[in-house]
């Protein structure tokens, strides 16, 4: 019964619905906010997670991150050493889709050729009659990234917490795979 | 120059901040190099050792994995919590095998606090600590 902790960069471009995907998560679906209010510093949120079909948990202290681009270099600051990333897409904005390689290329710059495990998220789901991202696409391209591809609604309360869950058992996975590379070494 | 007996002098970690209890930090000096302490995620970790009377260290030497920046502290006042720097150092990284470090300290405490500010990885591990006077 172990708890791990990790620190989860959660990025994409401004109004995707960063702040309101985490924090459905982080209020169990209690708490959507329907007025935007942008970010303008990280904010830190946590939470447990239990991996599924273990005993074992991960705390995730999720890095709420702005996405307007005045404010990001001040949040980079803020980054230290990534342990997972959650990428975020709004599915009705190609825009904002196209803008991932770029979120990717910049958490990656903070992971010190370290293996991070990420997720990409096209929230707002519930757009549907204003999809300009298809599924197919956002999944081929996260594939490429070595990445799994979650569509979520904050506002419906649709699978907020998939995203989550998914980065708390990759992470669990490395720790497994590491106890095994040491306990190799001190006992070949 | 003695190694000492960590266990049966009565020194024990007093302090840790991972803990999985498959690889818990008293690993760290029950003098088995095959046991060790893992830590569960993020940077920095710490621990520290605790002596029942002021203990003359000559040297320490350390097995780990995994680690990159280390510091080592003595306290010097257990009612203020301050601290003074012993040693600060950056490790190698290693492949198929422990890291080792032998570093002299030529001091005196009560408690020793180690702090691990970066690794090679998500997650190190301490295997021994060893110590001489
Ligand atoms: N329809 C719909 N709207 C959403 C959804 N998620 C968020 N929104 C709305 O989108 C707007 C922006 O949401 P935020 O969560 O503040 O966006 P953000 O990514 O944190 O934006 P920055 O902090 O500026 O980077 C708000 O008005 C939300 O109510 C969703 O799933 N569906
Ligand atoms: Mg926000």
């Amino acid at each position: 019964m172990v708890k791990l902790r990790a620190r989860c960069i959660l990025v994409g471009d401004a109004a995707v619905g960063k702040s309101a995907l985490s924090q459905m998560f982080r209020s169990d679906g209690a708490h959507f906010q329907k007025i935007y209010s942008m970010t303008a510093g990280v904010e830190l949120l946590t939470k447990s997670v239990n991996v599924p079909n273990t005993s074992d948990s991960v705390e995730l202290y999720i890095f709420d991150s702005p996405g307007r681009e005045i404010f990001a270099e001040a949040s980079e600051k803020m980054w230290g050493q990534p342990s997972v990333m959650c990428l975020v897409f709004d599915i009705s904005s190609e825009a904002s889709f196209s803008s991932c390689g770029r979120w990717l290329e910049r958490v990656r710059a903070h992971c010190q050729g370290l293996q991070v495990p990420g997720v990409l998220v096209g929230n707002k789901s519930d757009l549907s009659s204003r999809r300009e991202v298809e599924t197919a696409t956002a999944q081929e391209w996260a594939q490429s990234q070595g990445m799994e591809y979650f569509e979520t609604s904050a506002k419906e309360m649709e699978s907020c917490d998939a995203p989550f869950i998914c980065l708390a058992q990759a992470f669990h996975t490395l720790y497994q795979d590491r106890l095994n590379t040491i306990q190799s070494i001190v006992s070949p | 120059m003695k190694t000492k007996d960590l266990r049966s002098s009565g020194t024990y970690v007093s302090l840790a901040t991972s803990c999985d209890k498959n690889y818990p930090p008293e690993h760290i000096i029950d003098g088995n190099g095959e046991t060790f302490w893992m830590s569960t995620g993020m940077f920095p970790q710490a621990f520290t050792i605790s002596f029942p009377s002021p203990t003359e260290i000559a040297d320490i030497s350390l097995q780990s994995y995994n680690v990159k920046g280390l510091k080592i502290e003595k306290c010097i006042s257990e009612e203020v919590g301050t601290f003074e720097t012993l040693a600060e150092r950056e490790l190698e990284h290693t492949e198929e095998l422990l890291q080792a470090l032998k570093i002299s300290l030529n001091t005196s405490t009560t408690l020793l606090r180690f702090t691990i500010t970066s690794g090679y990885d998500h997650f190190v591990s301490v295997n021994e600590v060893h110590m001489s006077s």
